[in-house]
C-alpha cells in the first residue's frame, strides 16, 4: 500500500480500488465476527452435529424440537412480560429524568453525570450489585431500607410475580441515564421562541409541556422505544445471573434458553436454530425502525 | 440567589418570567429535590457496594445496617490476594489494550472510506453497517464461538481485540463525525499530491482527536465490561478477565462479603475512567446516539 505516494489525479477507477482496499481490512472483520456468523447460524440450524462439527442435513427438525420444548413457550411469554414491563417502567423514565433536569438550573451537570454514572458499570457487576439488594430476609439491602420505614422483609426475585419487573428495574437503572440524555439534548434543542409564543398566548407549564416539550420529544421517542424493545428482546445475562431463569422459569428469556443450549446442554444446532428465529425478529423490528427514522429526516 | 439564576435558563419550559408565581416556585424546589433524589439512587448502590466490601462475613450475615462497624482497607488487600485479582487484573488490561486499539484503526478506517473516500458502492456497504447496527452481536454467539474455535482462536486474546475493530456503533460516531471535517482541508491536501493513507495520517487523524478520545474511552469501558465472549473464548484458559472470573461466582462457594469485594474491584476502573472523563463522557454519548 506504498505506491499511493504520487496519486494527484487517480482516475475513478483507482480512487474506489483505493478507497475499498482501505476498508477491506475492517470489511474482513466485520465479515467474520458480525456477517458471516449470521449466515453460519442458519447453516448450523439445519444440520445435526457433534461438538462444533456438523453433519447430517436434518432440515427444518432444529426449529421444531426448539418449537415444541417445554420450556419455549415459557421463554416467549416472558419475553412478551419483559417487554410489557420495560415499557412501562423502562421508557417513561428517561423521559421523565430528562424533563426534571431540564427545568432545574442548580448542579444540572452534576445530576447529568450523576444519572449517567450506572452506564458505566460493567454489566455483570450490575446484576450482581442489585442481587444483593434484593435478597430475601434480613441481610437484603432493599429489606434493610424498607425496614426502617416498617415495611415487612418480602422474598423480592423468589417471588414468581416480582422476578421480571424488578430485572427490568434492575435494567432501568443501568441504561435509563444515556437514554435520558439524549432526550435532555432533544429538548434542549427546541426553539426557546415557540415557549415564549405559548406563554403570550396563556398557555401554563402543564399546557407547554403537553403542546410543545412531549411532542418534539416524540418521534425521539419512537425510535429510542423500538431500540428499546430491540435490546430487551435479548436480555441475556440479568436473568442468567439474577434468578438463573428461576424461580421454575418464571424469568427465563429466549435468549438465555439459547445460551443454555448451547453452553450448557452443547445443541449448538437446536441453539443456532432459536438464534435464527431472534434474528428474524430482530430484523422485522430493525425495519420498522428504518422506516421510522427515515420519516423523521423527511 | 435561588431563583436568580433561572435568569440565564435558555431550555425547558420553566422560564424567569414564570416565576411571580408562588406555586411555580414551589415546584421549581420541588423539581430541584426531585433531581437530588434521582441522584442518590444512581451512585448509591455503588457506593453501598464500597461500604458493604468493608463488612467481614459475620457482620455482613447478621448486622441490618448499611455502615460497616469499622473501615479497614486491609481487608481489601486479603481478598485481593487470596482470588488472586492481580491477575485477572493483568489480563483484563491486556485485553482492553488490544481492543481500543483495533476499535479505533479499523472503525476508523471503515469510516474514512464510508465518509470522505466513498468508492463506488459503498452506499451499500454502509446500508450493512447500519444493519448490524440494529442486529446485536449476542444473536450470532453460538456460530462465531463455533468459528472462533474452528480458527483455533478459542483461548486467545486476538479474537477479543479484533471483535472491537468490527463495531458498528464505533464506525457510525466516526463517521459522522468526518463528515463534519472541513472538505476544503481534505481537497487541499489531495491537490498537493497526498495519497489516500497520507491524508489519513496526517489531516483526518490530527484533526479527529476529540472522536478518537470519545471512541476510546467507549471502547476502554466496553471492552472491560465485556463478559460473553470472554468467557467463551477465555474461560479455563489461565487468561481469563475480572468479568469472566466475577461470572464464575455463580458457581462457585467464595463467600458474599468477597463476591461483594470482586464486585468493588470489577467497579474501580471505569468509576476512575468516568471521574476523570466524566464530561467527555456524557457528551459522547449524546454524540453517537442521537442520530446513530
Amino acid at each position: 500500500m506504498k505506491e499511493k505516494k504520487k496519486v494527484p489525479k487517480t482516475s475513478w477507477k483507482k480512487k474506489d480500488f483505493l478507497g475499498w482496499m482501505i476498508m477491506l481490512p475492517s470489511i474482513i472483520l466485520f465479515a467474520f465476527f458480525v456477517w458471516e456468523p449470521l449466515i453460519e447460524s442458519v447453516r448450523l440450524s439445519l444440520y445435526t452435529a457433534k461438538g462444533i462439527h456438523t453433519e447430517d442435513f436434518v432440515g427444518f427438525d432444529n426449529y421444531l424440537r426448539v418449537l415444541r420444548h417445554p420450556d419455549f413457550m415459557d421463554a416467549l411469554k416472558n419475553t412478551f412480560v419483559y417487554i410489557g414491563w420495560s415499557l412501562v417502567i423502562g421508557f417513561a423514565v428517561p423521559i421523565i429524568i430528562a424533563l426534571l433536569i431540564t427545568e432545574t438550573i442548580h448542579f444540572r451537570s452534576l445530576f447529568r453525570v450523576g444519572v449517567y454514572f450506572p452506564n458505566i458499570i460493567p454489566g455483570l457487576a450490575t446484576v450482581m450489585l442489585w442481587g444483593f439488594f434484593f435478597r430475601p430476609g434480613n441481610t437484603g439491602v432493599l429489606n434493610i431500607l424498607l425496614s426502617k420505614i416498617g415495611i415487612e422483609s418480602q422474598k423480592w426475585l423468589n417471588n414468581a410475580a416480582l422476578t421480571i419487573p424488578l430485572i427490568v428495574l434492575t435494567m432501568t437503572w443501568k441504561s435509563a441515564g444515556s437514554t435520558s440524555l439524549i432526550y435532555m439534548a432533544g429538548i434542549s434543542g427546541i426553539n426557546p421562541e415557540l415557549y415564549e409564543a405559548a406563554t403570550i398566548d396563556g398557555a401554563g407549564i402543564r399546557q407547554r409541556i403537553r403542546f410543545i416539550t412531549l411532542p418534539s420529544v416524540f418521534s425521539l421517542a419512537k425510535t429510542l422505544l423500538i431500540l428499546q424493545v430491540i435490546a430487551v428482546f435479548q436480555i441475556l445475562y440479568e436473568p442468567l445471573v439474577m434468578t438463573n431463569g428461576g424461580p421454575n422459569n418464571a424469568s427465563i428469556s429466549i435468549m438465555q434458553l439459547v445460551y443454555n443450549y448451547a453452553f450448557r446442554d452443547y445443541k449448538y444446532p437446536m441453539a443456532a436454530a432459536l438464534s435464527v428465529m431472534i434474528c428474524i425478529v430482530l430484523i422485522i423490528l430493525s425495519g420498522i425502525y428504518f422506516k421510522l427514522t427515515t420519516k423523521k429526516e423527511d | 440567589m435561588f431563583f436568580e439564576k433561572y435568569r440565564k435558563k435558555k431550555d425547558g419550559t420553566i422560564r424567569f418570567y414564570d416565576l411571580h408565581s408562588k406555586k411555580i416556585k414551589i415546584l421549581c424546589i420541588l423539581i430541584l429535590l426531585l433531581c437530588f433524589l434521582m441522584f442518590i439512587i444512581s451512585i448509591f448502590p455503588a457506593i453501598w457496594v464500597f461500604l458493604g466490601s468493608f463488612k467481614d462475613i459475620k457482620e455482613f450475615r447478621k448486622s441490618e445496617t448499611i455502615l460497616p462497624n469499622h473501615f479497614d482497607l486491609s481487608v481489601f488487600a486479603k481478598t485481593w490476594k487470596d482470588l488472586g485479582f492481580l491477575k485477572y487484573y493483568m489480563n483484563s488490561f491486556i485485553s482492553v489494550a488490544g481492543s481500543v486499539v483495533c476499535a479505533v484503526i479499523f472503525n476508523g478506517l471503515l469510516a474514512y472510506g464510508l465518509a470522505i473516500l466513498r468508492p463506488k458502492g459503498h452506499k451499500f456497504l454502509l446500508g450493512l453497517v447500519m444493519w448490524s447496527l440494529l442486529i446485536p452481536a449476542t444473536t450470532s454467539v453460538v456460530a462465531l464461538f463455533v468459528n472462533i474455535n474452528r480458527v483455533g482462536l478459542n483461548q486467545s486474546f486476538i479474537p477479543l481485540w479484533l471483535a472491537f475493530g468490527a463495531n458498528a456503533f464505533f464506525v457510525i460516531m466516526f463517521k459522522q463525525f468526518f463528515e463534519g471535517l472541513p472538505s476544503e482541508l481534505l481537497e487541499a491536501a489531495r491537490l498537493d499530491g497526498c495519497g489516500v493513507l497520507r491524508v489519513f495520517q496526517q489531516i483526518v487523524l490530527p484533526l479527529s482527536k476529540p472522536i478518537i478520545a470519545v471512541i476510546m474511552i467507549f471502547a476502554i469501558t466496553a471492552s472491560w465490561s465485556d463478559f460473553l465472549l470472554p468467557y467463551l473464548v477465555l474461560d479455563g484458559s489461565g487468561k481469563e478477565t475480572v468479568m469472566v472470573r466475577l461470572f464464575a461466582f455463580r458457581t462457585s462457594n467464595a463467600t458474599d462479603v468477597e463476591v461483594l469485594r470482586a464486585v468493588a474491584f470489577s467497579m474501580i476502573p471505569p468509576t476512575v475512567l468516568f471521574i476523570i472523563f466524566q464530561k467527555k463522557i456524557t457528551e459522547g454519548a449524546t454524540m453517537g446516539a442521537i442520530k446513530g
